[in-house]
């Protein structure tokens, strides 16, 4: 395009012999200038879209990239709680049967000591005002004793990993007759 | 230009997307994801204290406070109705809105801007009321709803098919945790206009999970005599694991539930729960739902006049629709294959994003309109083999180059052909182009370097340049046509990519180990005729000499006769230069003259340019 504007250009240059075709020229200059300076405006414009889109581009990886992480982190602890409860049971259930289970205290003290060094924190619950942020109510107990909404019994426990809850406890929950 | 958001505002879970860099991108709900994915329940309660909850945490508390918990608030949506919680009245609209509020404020989390306006979608046997009624609630809400959209068309917009060229007949399957809607639609230039709906508001998922729950519970009673449906803790394991199966029998045909210590029996001890689920037994189960699925799909069809085989398009939505059973079933009941590539579960949301996008101008604006380079650009070699200079998909304007050599001793000149496509020999592709690159001073093959740079810019136009590194001399062309292959020539090409995969990857190798072999036994020539000319015993020369011959005589025999060959030239070499290195401590031949025995080939920088012309 620009070519065919220089042509143009110098074919108007080579008869400027009268002052009426001057200005017709300095006109059509005048138009031009104005055509590329709004040219200049809008790609410009575009420009510094392109730019800032860019730079959201970079932090919006950057999140995505943490999210990922986070997604692939919370998803592999919520397998290995699984695990982690099925021992418990196991424990549990061989104290009961007065069976021996101090290998298994040992094997839970290296899961909780692997649960802490990942940032995973059990959640309170038992004898808590319930905290639907942090747990799950999943009975209603009739208790005029304690206040309503108080915790009275963890039937799964709950977990935070860093700052994000990846499992809420399930509880029982009182309510006052 | 401020964003504009789409919400899937569901009877059970609701979503939200929002145009990215010209593609829809789900909103991810601030409570983190959970089983319904980047959405949330759509539950909203009041608590004793005040506190208003909305979402996740509103459904943990659902049972401790079943009068102060709304859940389905949009089935009364347009309706008189009147929530009374804790002495105060809410119009349906109001507690919709409470969801929408959450909605704008998670998404100006994500998208990092103030959000005023949302598409939002509806069920497409909605009226006018109850589309009022969703206005309202956005409004309420802060949101100016630039527009209403009907599910099933945003579903269809996720899938692409308003970019069809011919008209169509569409019937979108939404299947959720708790109604089937089914809807015909028929669209011609990307206008949707709805034909009929049918459906059965109890009808879903949640019934599935509920048969495969009771047949797990049926299981173990029958072996162990114990009830777990009594028992809270076995149960909230049991509902996992039957979620887990359901899941997992989607890409599987058999699958474990292993749940031990799931009970204590006093006097026999614990109870572990193991079986196996199979995909057949799963189906088996949940036959009779699907099979409920089929009178509103009829009465769909027969109230938009139609025949099965008059459908053109099939659209599945929701969760439910990822079991290969459903999908089957509905390919079965009308004849046809339903579309894929777009996550069930998350089409109506994307498709109310891309509505938004298209109204916020997001989606056409040529600022993001950026294109890729739908084929790889390349240039031929040594061999007739095709060196990709710029790989397609690569977004342009960009540029790329790469050093070549000569093929030859005293080659004084390169040809540069450029072609286009995926294959790996350069006769397979589009030739674009070529050009001569001529006035390089005499050297020995390996020696010049020649720059080969691809500059492809905003438009398609391919700039190649030639320079030979040693005298700065170049040479150019300028190919206009590089993108300018129709859509159907370009499918072709990759295509054929596909089809001849196997068969173009061991003619490559076949050249290559020729290319090696050659090269090979060009360095060893020089390293025993040269270099190391009176390094070397007689006996040595002789057994090289030999085995050079052997490796020429079967050059063109294939790389089965070639790499024997080949071999045992590499070891002679091997052997004789361990005994040279132990007899001098200063290896021979060093430096960059490139006479090391080993094969140039493979290696991009000295990769051989081909046809030379000389």
């Amino acid at each position: 395009m620009s070519e065919e504007n220089n042509e143009e250009m110098e074919v108007e240059i080579e008869d400027v012999s009268d002052n009426g075709s001057q200005e017709k020229i300095i006109d059509e200059l005048k138009t031009q200038l104005k055509q590329e300076q709004e040219k200049t405006a809008s790609y410009e414009k575009k420009l510094q879209y392109l730019l800032a889109d860019f730079e959201n581009l970079k932090k919006r990886t950057e999140l995505d990239i943490q999210n990922r992480v986070n997604s692939a982190l919370d998803s592999m602890m919520l397998k290995f709680l699984s695990i982690y409860d099925d021992f418990v049971r196991a424990k549990d259930v061989l104290t009961k049967q007065k069976i021996n289970t101090d290998g298994l205290s040992a094997i839970l003290k290296n899961m909780d000591l692997f649960l802490s060094e990942n940032d995973v924190t059990p959640i309170e619950a038992l004898g808590e005002i319930f905290n639907p942020q942090l747990h799950e109510a999943i009975s209603v107990k009739e208790d005029s004793s304690l206040d309503d909404n108080t915790i009275t019994a963890e039937i799964r426990k709950g977990y935070i990993l860093q700052n994000r809850v990846i499992r809420p406890s399930l509880v029982e929950i009182s309510k006052k007759t | 230009m401020t964003k504009i958001i789409g919400i899937d505002l569901g009877t059970s879970n609701s979503a939200a997307a929002v145009m990215m860099g010209g593609k829809p991108t789900l909103i991810p709900a601030a409570e983190g994801t959970t089983v319904g994915g980047k959405a949330f329940p759509s539950v909203v309660a009041f608590t004793k204290d005040g506190q208003l909850l909305v979402g996740e945490p509103a459904r943990r508390q659902a049972v401790t406070n079943p009068t102060g918990t709304i859940v389905a608030a949009k089935r009364k949506m347009g309706s008189d109705y009147i929530f009374k919680i804790n002495d105060k009245e809410y119009k349906p609209q109001q507690i919709s809105a409470f969801i929408l509020q959450k909605i704008k404020r998670d998404a100006e989390a994500f998208v990092g801007e103030k959000i005023e306006k949302a598409v939002i979608t509806v069920p497409a046997y909605f009226d006018d009321n109850q589309r009022q009624a969703t206005k309202d609630a956005g409004q309420i809400a802060g949101l100016e709803v630039v527009r209403i959209i009907n599910e099933p068309t945003a579903a269809s917009l996720a899938f692409g098919l308003d970019k069809a060229k011919q008209d169509m007949k569409i019937l979108v399957f939404d299947l959720g945790g708790g109604t089937l809607d089914v809807t015909i639609m028929e669209m011609g230039g990307g206008v949707f206009e709805v034909m009929s709906t049918s459906g059965d508001t109890q009808l879903g998922g949640t019934d599935m999970d509920k048969i495969i729950i009771d047949y797990i519970i049926d299981a173990f009673r029958k072996s162990t005599g114990i009830d777990l449906s009594k028992d809270n803790a076995a149960m909230v394991r049991v509902r996992e694991a039957a979620e887990r199966a359901k899941i997992e029998l989607s890409s599987v045909m058999e699958t474990d539930i292993n749940l031990p210590f799931v009970s204590y029996d006093q006097t026999t001890g614990p109870k572990n729960l193991e079986m196996k689920l199979t995909r057949s037994k799963l189906e088996d189960l949940i036959n009779p739902i699907v099979e409920r699925c089929k009178p509103s799909m009829t009465k769909a069809l027969e109230d938009a006049k139609l025949s099965p085989s008059d459908i053109t398009k099939i659209v599945l939505v929701g969760g439910p629709t990822r079991i290969p059973m459903v999908k089957k079933f509905v390919a079965s009941v009308l004849g046809k294959e339903p579309e894929s590539g777009v996550d069930p579960m998350e089409a109506v949301a994307l498709g109310a994003g891309i509505q938004a996008g298209i109204i916020a101008g997001d989606v056409t604006s040529d600022i993001v309109l950026l294109d890729v380079t739908p084929l790889t650009l390349g240039v031929e070699v040594l061999g007739g083999l095709r060196e990709p200079l710029i790989e397609r998909n690569t977004t342009i304007p960009t540029s790329k180059s790469k050093v070549f050599t000569t093929a030859a001793d005293n080659q004084t000149a390169v040809t540069v052909h450029i072609v286009q496509g995926e294959r790996p020999m350069a006769t397979d592709n589009v030739s674009l182009g070529s050009f001569n690159l001529s006035g390089i001073p005499p050297a020995p093959r390996g020696i010049p370097q020649i720059e080969v740079k691809f500059d492809l810019d905003a438009n398609g136009i391919l700039n190649v340049v030639a320079k030979d590194l040693g005298t700065q001399k170049e040479a150019t062309i300028t190919i206009t046509a590089s993108t300018k292959l129709s859509k159907e020539e370009i499918e072709k090409l990759k295509k054929d990519a596909e089809v001849y995969a196997d068969q173009d990857k061991k003619k490559k190798e076949e050249i290559e180990i020729k290319n090696e072999a050659e090269n090979f036994i060009y360095a060893t020539e020089k390293l025993i005729n040269q270099d190391l000319k009176d390094k070397v015993t007689q006996e040595q020369g002789i057994k090289v000499t030999n085995a050079i011959k052997d490796l020429k005589d079967v050059l063109d025999k294939g790389s089965a006769e070639i790499k024997p060959k080949l071999d045992t030239l590499k070891t002679i070499v091997n052997e004789i230069s361990t005994e040279l290195y132990k007899k001098t401590s200063p290896p021979p031949g060093s430096g960059s003259s490139g006479t090391g025995p080993q094969g140039a080939t493979g290696d991009e920088s000295a990769g051989q340019n081909a046809a030379g012309a000389q």
